[in-house]
């Protein structure tokens, strides 16, 4: 696993839940002053963190 | 993976948690009244009646507003401002303060938005005044009348959403392609 992609990965992850956040309040869904606003993209951030984690770690082989 | 399941039990938990929270009452507090009537659209605003009501107002129009204490102010200060999510606070529109002896006030605004303000946001506006009846403060939501392709901020949006979206995707199965050739590919 590298360190430098995960990190990456969970940046990106913090971006997008962000401007997915933004997405949402233009689009009626959230209030502005909705804490989601805030608190999407740590949920990004984290969420993309574990998939990367997960996503990287090699499978074992199912036994025969 | 348990683990891994139970943190995603736990966002989606905590997600419903906190999305499910309403936003605050819109209720005018303190002995004072506050109202506005929109010229063009015949729209009227009582702030102390419209309660956790959802006002939509045009982009331009003229306002008849008014407003009162109970009795003399004397000395006092208020301010109006938009609230944003935590731990931004708030951006003030307008304060005043000075000395008077009139209980109430009146008049008439032109306003226009610019069109980057979005349409169909729902913003909460709050506003207080503290003189020598106490504080008055007062909340509304109100959202800008229109679409949310009114505003070119949507388009951004929309493309920044899609410009962070694809790579995240791309690197996501990169990862995920790499971790099954790496398990089941024989890999020394």
């Amino acid at each position: 696993m590298k360190v430098s992609r995960l990190i990456g990965i969970a940046a990106l992850g913090f971006l997008f839940f962000g401007f997915v956040a933004i997405d949402l309040v233009l689009f009626g869904v959230l209030a502005l002053n909705s804490v989601m606003v805030t608190v999407l993209p740590f949920i990004g951030l984290l969420l993309c963190a574990v998939l990367g984690i997960v996503a990287s770690r090699p499978r074992t082989q199912p036994p025969a | 993976m348990r683990p891994t399941r139970w943190v995603f039990v736990g966002l989606l938990f905590g997600l419903l948690v906190i999305g499910s929270s309403g936003p605050a009452a819109a209720q005018l507090g303190g002995e004072c009244t506050a109202s506005g009537v929109w010229q063009n659209k015949d729209l009227t605003v009582d702030a102390s009646t419209i309660g956790n009501n959802l006002v939509t107002v045009p982009r331009k129009d003229t306002v008849d507003w008014q407003g009162s204490v109970g009795s003399a102010p004397g000395a006092y200060r208020g301010s109006i401002w938009l609230e944003l999510p935590p731990p931004f606070g708030k951006v003030e529109i307008d304060s005043w303060r000075g000395t008077s002896t009139n209980t109430s006030n009146s008049g008439t605004k032109d306003y226009s938005l610019p069109k980057f303000v979005p349409a169909g946001v729902e913003f909460t506006v709050s506003g207080e005044q503290v003189d020598s009846n106490g504080v008055c403060s007062g909340t509304v939501r109100l959202q800008i009348e229109g679409g949310p392709f009114e505003s070119p901020v949507t388009y951004v949006a929309l493309a920044l959403t899609i410009a962070t979206g694809g790579p995240l995707a791309v690197m996501l199965l990169a990862m995920a392609k790499a971790a099954i050739a790496a398990g089941f590919g024989g890999a020394s």
